[in-house]
């Protein structure tokens, strides 16, 4: 009985120690928590083929550090609270090295603080609100993607030049990404000589925008600014167009508000929208053009910046693992601080005060159906001011 | 801005916008009383069977056919599935001593089946058919697409169409009956199961139909049947249960009460006030404004 026991007890040292040596082989665990299901799904199908392809061909070059990339994907729906539980067991059950995928800005920002007392990184690759790396900003949360500020200021520019000192109607959802993308672009665009011809929070996922009409009419603005995205955006584009509104009105909005996954809906009620953006399929970049091609390639659809932005995360993690050498949190922080890494876009710069990436912004319009670069703006005169002061 | 142009060009156009959104509430929420004054079932798959009339519109009209024939084909086409889903789902759990519970878990966990359904086969992106009627008319300062004046139109058409069977025809006499003793109308030689699966099935076709006229408007999407169920809720607890009268006064006043306080208040606030009615209307008449149907 006793030499039994022994030899369970030697077995069982021998294949923990053999599982010890094995270490090194491990796969890499990043956790992905996005929207599979809901009004953002869309997005987060995008996220998804962009963060698949990127694994694909990190793995199929030997990995980082010689380990697979593994990906666990959990549905955020894009909820705070739903995003929160599924990140927690990202981190806990599934135990992951890096979490990404967030695109609610509000469950992005829920998810950084479980981050922080759990002591690892995440990154964005959707979230839009200036916050995440502004006054909300966290020590283990980065931002990959171009947020608001960014978008509006290469928006804004271009609105003066097309239209200037225009009147300015706003409309957003009313959740902290409609608010603060209004906030943003309206600071700018009043910096540069427009006015506020009035103002709307419609809900998330509202279904009828007629009775916000009259006070738009009654405005008689020259520019409407939305940052609804998704079904919301199908809806209130093509209720204004069946009501006329469309006429003689130039319509601009955040990045997400009219992409691939539903312009199709919105059909002719999208021509002419402009937006600024961090990603176009245009991008006459030898990075882009290789990327986009692989992307058709694999999913038989166009990239959006979602999916650019997703498959350039992978990246980001993997040179600052392999700067810092280790998968430790502290030394990855420290190796993302200030790195430069290329993507699609060309190479970014991850901004060491508030985690935010620096790059170039397009203006792009929808022309016949498509998004045309119409203008660009510079990395450094896009990006704004630091204004994350914990770290 | 004076009074009159106040009322023309501000009020009005509000009003009428109102309507519009109010004869749609009203095409869903008819369905879901009939379902919960006959049946005494909570369904809360109801908004599902909206959006599956919805995507049978965009799939039918893909393969050409039009609009107008539509209108009649998908409420036709879903009267088997309704009659399926009661006299397979739903009498099963029905003569339990808790059947309202029973019923509502059912219908619900039908509802989260039924979405994930739609997005497996029709993917998760927004589409949406073509409007049928193009273009908008101008009458004395509002404007309105033709598309929405249509809706109007054939809505109340179809509730007074609806309410004509329920009370005019002997159809409607049966249920009727059936609704207000299910044992005395049985032995007097109504077929009660079968009354039963069609009201059911009626009802369910009624949120097909909706689904095929609102589709233009709102667009097609997976969980589309979340976007009228709350208010559908609202609309038949305040009416009354059963009771087609109050389904169309609560849809057109809480709509009405929606569309002009949007005017003055920020429009989040909207809802929230709603539902307070409906809690008020629960706390001094839980009957609602009009009672039961068969008990009215």
């Amino acid at each position: 009985m006793k030499t039994a026991l022994k030899g369970i007890l030697a077995a069982t040292t021998l294949s923990l120690m053999a599982s010890g040596a094995a270490l090194a082989e491990d796969p890499i665990k990043i956790g992905v928590v996005t929207p599979l299901s809901g009004t953002y799904a869309p997005i987060g199908q995008q996220v998804r083929w962009g963060l698949e392809l990127a694994t694909k061909e990190v793995n199929a070059a030997g990995g980082i550090m010689g380990r697979q990339i593994e990906l666990s994907f959990e549905d955020g729906e894009a909820n705070p609270s739903v995003a929160v539980q599924k990140a927690e067991k990202q981190f806990t059950v599934n135990n992951v090295d890096f979490l990404t995928g967030t695109v609610n800005s509000g469950a992005t920002l829920a998810v950084g603080q479980l981050a922080e007392r759990s002591g690892k990184l995440i990154a964005t690759t959707v979230s839009f609100a200036d916050s995440i790396t502004g006054a909300s900003c966290s020590p283990n949360v980065f931002r990959v993607n171009a947020r608001a500020g960014q978008q509006s200021a290469a928006l804004a520019a271009w609105v003066d030049k097309e239209a200037p000192d225009p009147k300015v109607f706003f409309l957003g959802p009313d959740y902290e990404m409609g608010r603060s993308t209004v906030a943003a672009f309206k600071s700018t665009i009043t910096g540069l000589g427009g006015t506020e011809a009035g103002e709307v929070f419609a809900p998330l996922d509202n279904k009828d925008y007629t009775p916000y009409f009259g006070q738009i009419r009654a405005a008689q603005p020259q520019v409407l600014y939305t940052s609804v995205a998704g079904n919301d955006t199908v809806r209130l584009l093509t209720q204004m167009e069946n009501f006329g509104l469309l006429e003689n009105l130039l319509v601009v909005g955040a990045s997400g508000t009219v992409t691939s996954q539903n312009i199709d809906a919105i059909g002719s009620a999208a021509e002419g929208f402009a937006t600024g953006v961090g990603y176009s399929v245009q991008i006459d970049t030898p990075e882009n053009k290789k990327f986009v091609e692989a992307f058709r390639a694999a999913y038989d659809k166009d990239p959006d910046l979602y999916g650019a932005d997703s498959y350039g995360v992978i990246y980001f993690y993997k040179a600052a693992v392999e700067k810092a050498q280790s998968t430790d949190t502290d030394a990855v922080r420290k190796a993302m601080e200030d790195l430069k890494w290329m993507t699609p876009q060309g190479e970014k710069t991850m901004r060491a005060g508030d985690h935010q990436a620096i790059q170039p912004m397009y203006v792009v319009r929808v022309t016949d159906g498509k998004f045309t670069i119409y203008s660009d703006v510079s990395g450094d005169e896009a990006i704004g001011k630091d204004a994350c002061e914990k770290f | 801005m004076n009074a009159v142009d106040y009322l023309q060009f501000v009020l009005a156009p509000q009003i009428v916008n109102g309507l519009a959104i109010g004869v749609a509430v009203v095409l869903v929420a008819l369905g879901l009383t009939i379902i919960f004054g006959l049946l005494d079932v909570i369904n809360m798959a109801h908004g599902e069977f909206y959006a599956v009339g919805a995507y049978l519109a965009l799939a039918l009209g893909a393969v050409g056919i039009d609009f107008w024939l539509l209108l009649v084909l998908v409420p036709l086409l879903m009267l088997p599935l309704g009659y399926v889903v009661e006299r397979g789902l739903i009498q099963r759990v029905f003569n339990t001593p808790d059947r309202h519970v029973s019923t509502l878990l059912l219908t619900f966990g039908l509802a989260l089946v039924l979405e994930d359904v739609l997005k497996v086969i029709f993917g998760p992106n927004t589409q949406r058919p073509p409007t049928p009627i193009k273009g908008a008319i101008d009458m004395f300062g509002i404007f309105l697409p033709t598309y929405r004046l249509f809706l109007i139109v054939f809505g109340l058409a179809v509730i007074a169409a609806v309410a004509l069977i329920v009370y005019r025809t002997r159809l409607g006499a049966m249920v009727r009956a059936a609704a207000f003793d299910r044992d005395m109308a049985g032995s007097m030689g109504v077929p009660v199961t079968h009354v039963y699966a069609g009201a059911f099935a009626f009802g369910i076709a009624l949120a097909g139909l909706a689904g095929v006229l609102l589709a233009p408007i709102y667009s097609v999407f997976p969980t589309m049947g979340r976007d009228f169920i709350l208010m559908a809720f609202t609309v038949v607890i305040v009416g009354g249960m059963g009771s087609i009268a109050g389904v169309v006064v609560a849809g057109l006043v809480l709509t009405q009460i929606q569309a002009i306080a949007s005017l003055y208040i920020s429009p989040v606030w909207t809802d929230p006030i709603v539902f307070g009615i409906m809690v008020a209307v629960l706390m001094v008449r839980p009957q609602g404004l009009f009672g039961r149907i068969g008990h009215a």
